[in-house]
């Protein structure tokens, strides 16, 4: 351990250079001359050159998240628990007991309180050693560094700015040097050479905002050839640059190399964090290190959370300080008016304390007020706090971290609580916020069905359509995959009549031919790697059109090489089967697409010199473009669509048009011209397209899933069961979210949707004049307008009994108006009233802003969930935050409360964790609020027979030994495993959830109730025991005094309010027997020991159990303590039952639940493939109005931008999705 | 995967991981414990649980009770209040200063033996009003200095009576011993005297450890204020018997103290004469004196509240024993399930059928025939024609194709749950006022 602390303060002294280096430090004289006072400005680093640096005294490169080091944890520690009010309020009890007007021993506060301190700091430091630990890992990862002309391997820590180093690729790490794993930028690097031609490198940059789409990085000219060590050695530069700053996505600086300084942009700077892709190594200069990186200054301090049952526990504790208040007056008004001198065996003559003074009554009145508090200081239940939080903790490390419910095997990733702070809270949600992109779907797009001259092709089942076949009752057939089937990334289809070339022998091979054409031409795909079907890789900026690409392989249309004119297509099968030929086309233009065209086309000429114009795009836009005739094609082409987009597929329509030479040179001179204008290229462009993308000819459609992310619509049918509201905020199109709202039935036919949309033409209009403030209030009286029309329209609804469901549409622009404060509550009120809520087209602030209008607006208590940076702040405003783990980057989950790797592990961490937490937590509280008004309350009793003079009813050391001993350990035991339904059950009566929404178990009704049980078991404890107490006991005729008598009430207590723990369990382990029994034997272990050591007690146990009355009173008074409860209990179960209840007795006789089996389950249910593999085929259609267009592009701008090696501004809506590329988790090989 | 082939390969009744785990792996470990699926017992407080611990409290009370009561009957006790009676007649206007006087304060009383008491015979005071745990007096005492003769000066929680005018410490110190009690009661019948033999008085704890034998009192009561008896210096304290009766403190302000113990048989009717020393002051504070005379059976002294308590407790829990029993009868749980079966917590019932106090259903679903059948009898239920009166559950039920609580639900209900299907208020009123529905 101490070891462990020095090198925690090693790490620690950030201020301080890391002196590991070897060179002796040069002295001051000889490198003044080149030292230049850091300017507060700017930066000056000195490539290669650590003597240079030195005087700057630049931090090192370790980092340290630690809350405390050697010194700072006695006092900051301390300073944390004091920031407690009930240990404020002991510590301030235990001064009082320590002057003279205490009735008890000071150990009696002092005891507990240390204790209670204790095993709070032991936990303190208990979690900082964990953080310390992981900063060490990762401070000491190995890089290579330049050092006398060689590659050697450092630790991360030990890396100096302008240091020359060398990361590799955490693909290649096998092959280069000695850094094997996750190949992260050790620090904020300028780049200087890269292994790729031209000074580029690919990096990913999830960590930092979660996309992963590859990022081009290009270097100066001037440094592409310093990259072996003999050349990096004579890179000497200097550089200037700004001062560290959190702004990932600016960089100011110069290098003024070999006399001339160049500029540098964002695009030479690595950031820590981000890593190498698709590039062997690359070599890059240190600029910022340590904290002073750009993640590490962007590293947030997560606010801390309290638990709504938390806050509601100060109340209690509040009234439980009024309580102690209101005794201890009476007990001081009391004491005034007792004392008299005529009690003269008390000798209150004159010279008598002040305390006990007749003669001031008001003195004494004021001094005993002093004593009572001391006296009943065990009100407050001291170790209340420091139980929960361990039971919390314990809840949250043993049982959710390590919940193989929660663990998903294909990413090896458990579920990871990172606060303990609100496991409780979790059996209390009503409002989900859940970004869509990672969280409902996997972000993989997968070609699922098409639909070519009026023939549905394809053979799968959606996961939507499975939900609906089981909620008609019809059972799912497995369908055996064909031999054709084939699966792959992107392509997720079994036709055998087009597969392999099979659709050679279709009636309307015509037009497979034009739709496999059509996908492999009319896109924007780059293709990378090895030019054969099976190793090549396309990097695309949607994975929509990668799908594409990928689905026309697979039919025998394969794109395998672009060039800037040509788009090359190895065909087979097309002339007659088995044949194969490399067709080269010539693209002659590209009408890219946008979201107001909402279709793409290409123009291209076929070696033949055939002019085709591909097209695809939105059903609605294709439509409004079709030639005329062929309505029957059409019409069912438009039947498919629908049906495609009620099973949450996304559809696109495909259509060609031939055009004779004359027409597209005339078309192409405009369309050049409008190219190279110079004011509104893009609406000159748009006009222009439109002329040539006209009288088209239909081929047919594609269905791509945007694959949900397995089990989302059963667990989002169970939350809804459970009472939780789901809404969906994402940063994706309107069309993406109704399409995925259905998908997951957020949405279906059967509801009302209220859809308010900024897309009308009176907006557009309105926007086309460009007036921004004229926008702005046009739009505001729009949304105005609408919200007060959905909310008559949903009041009516409301009204009405079996009214339909309803369902809410809003997108960003629309959103901000709306949550303008004079519309806000117009806002709230919809959306409350809703069944789901969509939100589509938000920003990140926006999805904060929807959360915060929940939980402030209605006060109720939200969970939000998310994967990506971009919903960071919507999870650090709700009251849970939770993050999916295990895929992208870190950000969602360094920001998250809980982080679990699918979607539909939120029903475990709801239903099954949460639900128990707190049921466990709010059992718990109600303990010890009813333990320690129990035990006051006899002290209490006991004052008004002692002269309200504030005489101790029990011993000292019973007292401080009640709440840490006698009864600490039982309720730490039910907080943990008190269950009262299974796991199971939980699960299939999600109903059972709403008892924690309503908050059935923590009402003022239940504490009022406890109080009660208090209040009459303490009297059954002292009178019970007083009165019978009186008189001879024995046949000996002795008499009992004052201690044998609160001995006596004191077992008791200790039996009856153990006893009492036993009753409220739902299930008893022998945990509970142990603990129950052990807290009863230490009592009477303890008093056997301390009646012979103590004087005033001296020998009361032995004397008590030589009698029979103890005996006779020990089995009487727990008994009719009891009684009460009992009573109570009994009549409650059987005539106002707690839904828990019924269910435990409908399941009575089952065994419970062979979970083992459940687990077998959850583990072979893994493979998507097999889950696909089942099928429906009668499955019953209902055409819906929806046809499920939706196609991404996220950053259209940003990808091309990048291809061509050009820095282009993050957009506010780029940060809300995020592109493609998921590359499967690889685990790098050892060795 | 890996990971299939760990989870398969391990069948095992729960003996934890024995596959082969990934390396690397964070699959977490399977125990009981971080699966929450210890072996536990699930007691339910069914209606059958209630009734049968009633009974049994009532079972294992009830003797008990009686035999307390028997036990405490057996003993023989006379009571006499003499503070007043022991004050001259002249003297009684200002008792106070009659107590503090140096007057004769020998008194006479007589008492008649109401039944034949056995020896030994205990003779007790009692006082009243009288605050021996007050905080003032508990804590003044020395139980060092009592102890041991070397802790003679440890007398700090004393004061002030801790230290007599420049003689040193008091022994026995503080306001306790201070104030002990020193009437004094002889016993004589038929002009013969009894003799109380005072040893044994005292606790055998107090005699061996808490008093020391080589303690002496010293310049006790030598203050300028006499509170109580006095002590024989020459008696060591482990000796003094009553000094350690009384500096057993009681609870109450009233309270008995054990003065020592007559070993003789007591008749019947025989009148036994009483010269007490009425020295003691209780008439500062209005306390009652009280002279008793008690004989002790195995379960001590005269104390009937024992014996009442458990015979009440026990009557009580046979009286709820009963009472549970006929009204789960009478009266039958019911849950019920809302239009698309999903489970209504009962107390939505009632905000939908304000007027009704209680329902009780008497039918319920069979899943197989999706027949309605009606429940067991013993719930109380009478049994109905089906063909008359639910045809319109029936509809119901055939709208709704599946139903998650089925017949084995049924079955398991057993004692008192029933499951109620509430289709609208005009069904509910329907079977209410056709009766089907009964209103308790």
């Amino acid at each position: 351990m101490s070891g462990g602390w020095e090198r925690l303060k090693g790490s620690r002294s950030r201020t301080t250079r890391d002196s590991s280096f070897h060179t002796p430090a040069p002295s001051r004289t000889v490198t003044l001359g080149r030292v230049q006072p850091q300017a507060p400005g700017h930066r000056t680093i000195y490539c290669n050159d650590r003597e240079a640096n030195l005087p700057v005294r630049f931090k090192g490169n370790s980092i340290s998240t630690t809350k405390y080091n050697f010194l700072t944890f006695l006092p900051k520690g301390l300073f944390e628990q004091f920031r407690r009010v009930a240990n404020c309020y002991f510590l301030l009890i235990s001064i009082l007991s320590m002057t003279p007007i205490s009735p008890v021993n000071p150990v009696t506060n002092v005891v507990p309180l240390s204790l209670v301190l204790l095993v709070s700091l032991i936990k303190e430091a208990f979690e900082d050693w964990k953080r310390f630990q992981n900063d060490m890992v990762i401070n000491n990862t190995l890089i290579d560094v330049l050092q006398n002309e060689k590659w050697v391997a450092l630790p991360w820590k030990k890396l100096q700015v302008g240091d020359i180093i060398r990361p590799p690729c955490c693909c290649y790490a096998d092959c280069v040097g000695t850094v094997k794993k996750d190949a992260f930028f050790p620090a904020d690097l300028l780049f200087l050479a890269s292994t790729n031609a031209d000074g580029v490198c690919y990096i990913e940059t999830a960590n930092l905002d979660g996309e992963t789409n590859l990022k081009i990085r290009k270097a100066l000219e001037r440094t592409w050839d310093y990259l072996t060590p003999d050349k990096a050695t004579e890179f000497k530069g200097e550089m200037q640059c700004e001062q560290p700053n959190n702004s990932l996505y600016t960089f100011t600086g110069n290098l003024i190399f070999q006399k001339q300084t160049l500029p540098l942009s964002p695009n030479q700077i690595l950031l820590r964090g981000c890593s190498l892709r698709n590039t062997e190594y690359i070599v890059g200069a240190v600029i910022f290190t340590g904290h002073e990186t750009k993640v590490m200054m962007n590293s947030m301090n997560v606010p801390s959370k309290r638990s709504t049952l938390e806050r509601k526990l100060d109340k209690l504790i509040l009234a439980l300080f009024a309580t102690l208040f209101i005794m201890c007056l009476i007990g001081a008004i009391g004491s005034g008016i007792f004392i008299n001198r005529k009690y003269y065996y008390l000798s209150l003559d004159k010279a008598v304390a002040t305390e006990f003074n007749p003669g001031n009554r008001f003195a004494v009145a004021v001094l005993t007020l002093f004593t009572l508090i001391t006296l009943y200081s065990t009100i407050i239940p001291i170790s209340l706090y420091v139980s929960i939080e361990m039971i919390k903790f314990i809840q949250s490390t043993q049982f959710i971290n390590k919940d193989l419910h929660m663990y998903h095997a294909e990413t090896n990733t458990p579920a990871l609580a990172r606060t303990s702070n609100l496991n409780e809270e979790l059996g209390q949600v009503e409002y989900i916020f859940s970004d869509k992109t990672g969280t409902l779907t996997r972000n993989l797009m997968e070609f699922f069905k098409c639909s070519i001259g009026g023939e549905v092709y394809g053979s799968g089942v959606t996961e939507t359509e499975l939900g609906g076949a089981q909620r008609n009752g019809i059972k799912v057939q497995e369908v055996r995959k064909s031999s054709t089937a084939i699966h792959e990334k992107g392509f997720n289809f079994d036709d055998h009549r087009i597969m392999r070339g099979a659709w050679r022998n279709e009636p309307n091979f015509d037009a497979c031919k034009e739709f496999f054409r059509c996908l492999a031409i009319c896109h924007t795909v780059l293709p990378e790697g090895d030019e054969s079907p099976e190793k090549i890789t396309y990097q695309a900026a949607s994975p929509d059109e990668a799908a594409l690409v990928t689905a026309a392989k697979n039919f025998g249309f394969f794109f395998y090489r672009r060039t800037p004119t040509m788009i090359h297509v190895r065909e087979s099968h097309v002339e007659k089967m088995g044949k194969i030929q490399d067709v080269a086309y010539e693209i002659l233009n590209v009408l890219e697409f946008n979201s107001t065209r909402k279709r793409q086309s290409v123009v291209c000429r076929y070696p033949n010199g055939r002019l085709v114009l591909y097209c695809k795009g939105a059903d609605t836009v294709i439509y409004e473009r079709l030639a005329g005739g062929n309505d029957d094609l059409k019409k069912v082409t438009r039947a498919h669509l629908e049906q495609f987009g009620s099973a949450g597929l996304r559809t696109l329509c495909l259509a060609y048009r031939d055009l004779s030479p004359d027409t597209y040179e005339s078309w192409n001179e405009k369309f050049i011209q409008a190219k190279s204008s110079l004011r509104d290229r893009e609406k000159k462009l748009d006009e222009v397209a439109e002329l040539v993308e006209r009288d088209l000819i239909l081929i047919g459609s594609t269905a791509i899933e945007d694959k949900l992310q397995e089990g989302v619509p059963a667990c989002i049918e169970t939350l809804f069961r459970a009472g939780i509201k789901v809404w969906v905020l994402t940063g994706d199109k309107m069309e993406t979210a109704i399409n995925i709202a259905y998908a997951c039935n957020l949405i279906n036919n059967d509801m009302k949707q209220f859809i308010i949309s900024s897309e009308t033409d009176a907006i557009r209009e309105v926007e086309d004049r460009g007036d921004q403030v004229e926008i702005a209030r046009f739009i505001k009286e729009e949304v105005k307008k609408e919200l007060k029309k959905c909310l008559e329209e949903a009041q009516h609804y409301l009204r009405t009994v079996s009214g339909p469901k309803l369902s809410l549409v809003i997108d960003g622009k629309c959103l901000m108006y709306a949550l303008d404060p004079t519309l806000r509550v117009m806002l709230l009120n919809l959306s409350l009233n809703c069944h789901s809520v969509v939100c589509c087209r938000v920003s990140p602030l926006q999805k904060a802003q929807v959360t915060s209008l929940v939980k402030k607006g209605a006060r109720k208590i939200t969970l939000s969930i998310g994967d990506g940076a971009n919903d960071v702040s919507m999870i650090q405003a709700a009251h849970i935050g939770v993050g999916i783990s295990g895929l992208e980057g870190m950000q969602a989950v360094m920001a998250s409360d809980f982080a679990i790797a699918q979607f539909r592990f939120l029903t475990d961490l709801l239903l099954v964790h949460g639900r128990w937490s707190y049921l466990r937590i709010c059992k718990v509280i109600t303990y010890f609020f009813y333990k320690n008004l129990t035990f006051t309350l006899t002290q209490f009793w006991f004052t008004f027979q002692t002269g309200f003079s504030g005489q101790r009813f029990y011993d000292d050391w019973f007292q401080s030994l009640y709440n840490v001993i006698f009864t600490a350990l039982p309720v730490i035991i039910v907080g943990l495993f008190d269950k009262d339904v299974s796991a199971s059950l939980s699960k299939k009566y999600p109903e059972l959830y709403k008892e924690g929404i309503r908050n059935v178990f923590f009402k003022w009704r239940v504490v009022i109730t406890w109080a009660w049980s208090s209040v009459y078991q303490s009297l059954v404890f002292y009178h019970f025991v007083t009165i019978s107490s009186a008189g001879g006991k024995n046949s000996s005729g002795k008499i009992f005094g004052l201690w044998d008598i609160s001995t006596m009430a004191f077992t008791c207590v200790v039996i009856t309010v153990n006893l009492r723990l036993l009753m409220m369990c739902n299930s008893i382990t022998r945990w509970h027997y142990i603990s129950v029994g052990g807290s009863i034997l230490a009592w009477f272990l303890f008093i056997f020991v301390y009646s012979i050591l103590r004087e005033n007690v001296f020998f009361v146990i032995f004397v008590l159990m030589s009698t029979i009355y103890f005996y006779l009173s020990a089995l009487l008074v727990p008994i009719v303590a009891l009684l009460g409860d009992f009573i109570y209990q009994g009549i409650q179960r059987c005539f106002f039952p707690y839904d828990y209840q019924i269910i435990q007795e409908i399941h009575r006789h089952e065994p419970d639940d062979n979970t083992r089996a459940g687990l077998l389950e959850v583990g072979s249910q893994l493979t998507p493939q097999e889950e696909r593999s089942y099928a429906i085929s009668q499955l019953p259609r209902e055409l819906s109005k929806h046809t499920g267009f939706a196609f991404d592009s996220p950053g259209y701008e940003s990808f091309f931008a990048a291809q061509l090696g050009v820095y282009a501004p993050q957009k506010a809506w780029d940060v809300a999705r995020r592109a493609s590329m998921k590359s499967k988790p690889k685990t790098p090989k050892r060795n | 995967m890996s990971s299939h082939t760990a989870s398969s390969s391990n069948g095992g009744n729960g003996s934890g991981d024995s596959g082969v785990p990934k390396r690397n792996s964070k699959r977490p470990k399977y125990s009981k414990f971080t699966q929450q699926e210890l072996p536990a017992c699930k007691p339910i407080l069914t209606p059958r649980w209630v009734v049968s611990t009633f009974m049994l409290i009532a079972i294992v009370f009830i003797p008990i009770g009686i035999a307390c009561l028997i036990g405490s009957r057996d003993v023989v006790e006379v009571v006499e209040r003499y503070e007043t009676e022991c004050i001259p007649v002249l003297n009684r206007t200002n008792k106070v200063q009659f107590i503090q006087s140096d007057a004769d304060k020998t008194c006479t009383i007589s008492m008649t033996i109401p039944k034949r008491m056995k020896q030994p015979i205990y003779v007790y005071y009692q006082l009243d009003n009288f605050y021996q745990n007050h905080r003032r007096y508990v804590k003044s005492r020395s139980d060092e200095q009592l102890k041991s003769a070397s802790k003679e000066n440890d007398t700090s929680a004393c004061k002030p009576e801790d230290i007599a005018n420049g003689r040193g410490a008091i022994v026995p110190c503080g306001l306790i011993a201070w104030s002990l009690f020193n009437d004094t009661y002889s016993f004589s019948r038929q002009n013969q005297s009894l003799t109380v033999n005072k040893k044994e008085i005292a606790w055998k704890s107090d005699k061996q450890k808490r008093f020391g034998k080589n303690v002496f009192p010293k310049n006790f009561q030598g203050g300028g204020l006499v509170g109580g008896a006095t002590l024989n210096e020459s008696i060591p304290l482990n000796e003094q018997e009553d000094l350690m009766v009384w500096m057993r403190t009681a609870a109450l302000p009233t309270f008995r103290k054990l003065y020592g113990k007559i070993e003789v048989d007591l008749e019947e009717k025989e009148v036994i004469n009483v010269t007490l020393m009425n020295y003691y002051n209780t008439y500062s504070f209005n306390g009652k004196k009280k002279l008793v005379l008690s004989t002790t059976s195995w379960i001590g002294g005269r104390n009937d509240f024992l014996g009442i308590a458990y015979l009440t407790v026990g009557m009580i829990s046979f009286a709820l024993s009963m009472g549970f029993t006929v009204v789960y009868f009478v009266k039958p749980r019911l849950a019920f399930y809302n239009e698309d079966f999903q489970m209504c917590p009962a107390s939505d019932l009632w905000s939908m059928v304000p007027l009704v106090d209680s329902i009780r259903f008497s039918y319920a679903v069979d899943s197989t025939t999706r027949d309605l059948v009606t429940l067991p009898s013993y719930h109380g239920t009478e049994v109905l024609d089906r063909t008359k009166n639910v045809c319109r559950i029936l509809l119901m039920f055939k709208t709704h194709p599946s139903l998650p609580i089925g017949t084995e639900a049924l079955h398991h209900f057993g004692t008192s749950l029933l499951i109620v299907t509430l289709m609208s208020m005009e069904c509910l009123k329907h079977y209410i006022d056709s009766g089907r529905i009964l209103l308790v």
